[in-house]
């Protein structure tokens, strides 16, 4: 692969997984996630992701009303700890469906491809 | 916390929503000190080169704090970016009221100085009109200024796209200290302008179209006595000291606002007396009917920019505190 390849690769993967981050993101704060936490959970189940994108995506699915926040102070260290809401529950669930069909599709379509 | 890591959330933050800024930088800290943590492992009394080497990892890993601060605003490309953006307002902020103020001015000089019988109406509508077209001059002017010099800075749409995360390192941190950037460029405004301030009772009326009226002499009266303008550049020269203190420490304090306050008053009061007791701009640019009336323009002028200058100076304080 040349420079200008990889480089096409790269942004499309980053389009990509930046799709995936919020599906994923949403999926896992079901449980209440902080930062750092999430970041680690996302990395550990093969969904890589970079601090700098995770935390200000945080923040706007926060202002979309799909997670709630809420700092803990009791801890040595106070965190913000994200929890998924109703709708983003909602979201996340529609999003999963359509990922199921996605990977239908286009499993599909890759098999139809191939000679 | 470091100082480094105080820095790199002073620049994530400085270019944020003021009421985000608090939330946001409280969770940036955190992160940094899980990430930290993390990579200090079992360690439980870590030296404090480890400590250090693992926060610069962190802060790499995190990136160029532009890019980070661009993330959560969210913004699509800029025509003046978010480097100089703050100046740029900064700019306008001074800039504008002062351009209004001194078309003001100049151009009652000349519309007295030109008309025997002056019409409060006429003088108003003439006033009105050029300072209108001389405030979008400014505007147009600085926003070219600026949107020039932030391509050149930024160098492009280029590097955005490229990924500005593996060219960046820690060590560019403090060469990008948003603070002392802005406090070293509004003292090199600040200092270019009391430059020109001081130029003023020499420059030749020529240089502004009136020349005609006094054979190209100064706007300054030139029987006024010289311990005035000793005065005036006296007080300039303070400020000057005050800006000059500013750009080396690239930092301000509250004891140099403070001064920098009390000279501001004090020169204004001096101005106020100056132009009150005498003579002050030159005899054949006045006419007798509108000596009174320019007088009284040029002192409000003085204190527009005075009380202008002191609620700018307190709102980017408390701003960058």
């Amino acid at each position: 692969m040349n420079e200008d390849e990889e480089q096409a690769l790269a942004t499309h993967e980053q389009e990509l997984r930046r799709g995936t981050v919020v599906f994923a993101s949403l999926v896992a704060c079901r449980q209440p996630q902080y930062g750092y936490s999430l970041l680690t959970t996302l990395t550990e189940a093969g969904i890589a992701t970079e601090a700098n994108t995770l935390y200000p995506l945080l923040r706007r699915l926060e202002k979309q009303g799909l997670l709630s926040a809420e700092w803990n102070t009791e801890q040595a260290r106070p965190r913000k700890y994200y929890s998924v809401t109703t709708s983003g529950a909602e979201v996340a669930a529609a999003l999963h469906s359509q990922w199921l069909e996605l990977n239908t599709s286009i499993t599909k379509l890759w098999k139809e491809g191939t000679p | 916390m470091s100082a480094l890591t105080t820095i790199y959330v002073d620049n994530v933050v400085s270019h944020l929503p003021e009421d985000s800024r608090g939330d946001i930088a409280a969770e940036i800290k955190a992160t940094i000190d899980d990430m930290v943590e993390d990579r200090l492992g079992d360690l439980e009394h870590p030296a404090d080169e480890q400590t250090a080497a693992a926060e610069r990892e962190v802060l790499e890993e995190l990136g160029d704090p532009a890019q980070l601060s661009r993330e959560y605003t969210n913004s699509p490309q800029h025509l003046i970016g978010p480097k100089s953006y703050p100046v740029f307002i900064w700019a306008i902020r001074w800039v504008l009221p002062l351009v209004a103020v001194a078309a003001a001015v100049t151009n009652s000089i000349a519309f007295i100085a030109t008309n025997d019988e002056v019409q409060i109406g006429a003088l108003i509508g003439q006033l009105v009109g050029n300072t209108i077209v001389a405030l979008l001059t400014a505007f147009a002017a600085i926003t070219i200024i600026f949107a020039l010099g932030d391509k050149e800075m930024s160098g492009g749409a280029a590097d955005k796209i490229a990924g500005t995360k593996k060219d960046w390192s820690v060590d560019q941190l403090r060469a990008t200290d948003a603070k002392a950037n802005q406090i070293r460029a509004e003292a090199v405004l600040n200092l270019i302008f009391l430059v020109l301030l001081a130029l003023i009772p020499l420059i030749p009326t020529s240089l502004v179209y009136v020349g005609h009226l006094n054979n190209g002499e100064t706007f300054i009266n030139p029987d006024l006595e010289s311990g005035w303008l000793l005065g005036y550049w006296a007080f300039l020269t303070l400020m000057a000291v005050i800006e000059v203190i500013k750009l080396v420490r690239s930092s301000t304090s509250a004891a140099l606002i403070i001064t920098g306050v009390v000279l501001d008053v004090a020169m204004a009061v001096f101005l106020t007396i100056a132009l009150l007791t005498q003579q002050v701009l030159h005899p054949d640019l006045t006419s007798a009917s509108g000596a009174e009336v320019q007088q009284i323009i040029t002192v409000i002028a003085i204190w527009a920019i005075v009380i202008w200058d002191q609620i700018s100076t307190w709102r980017a304080h408390r701003a960058n505190r």
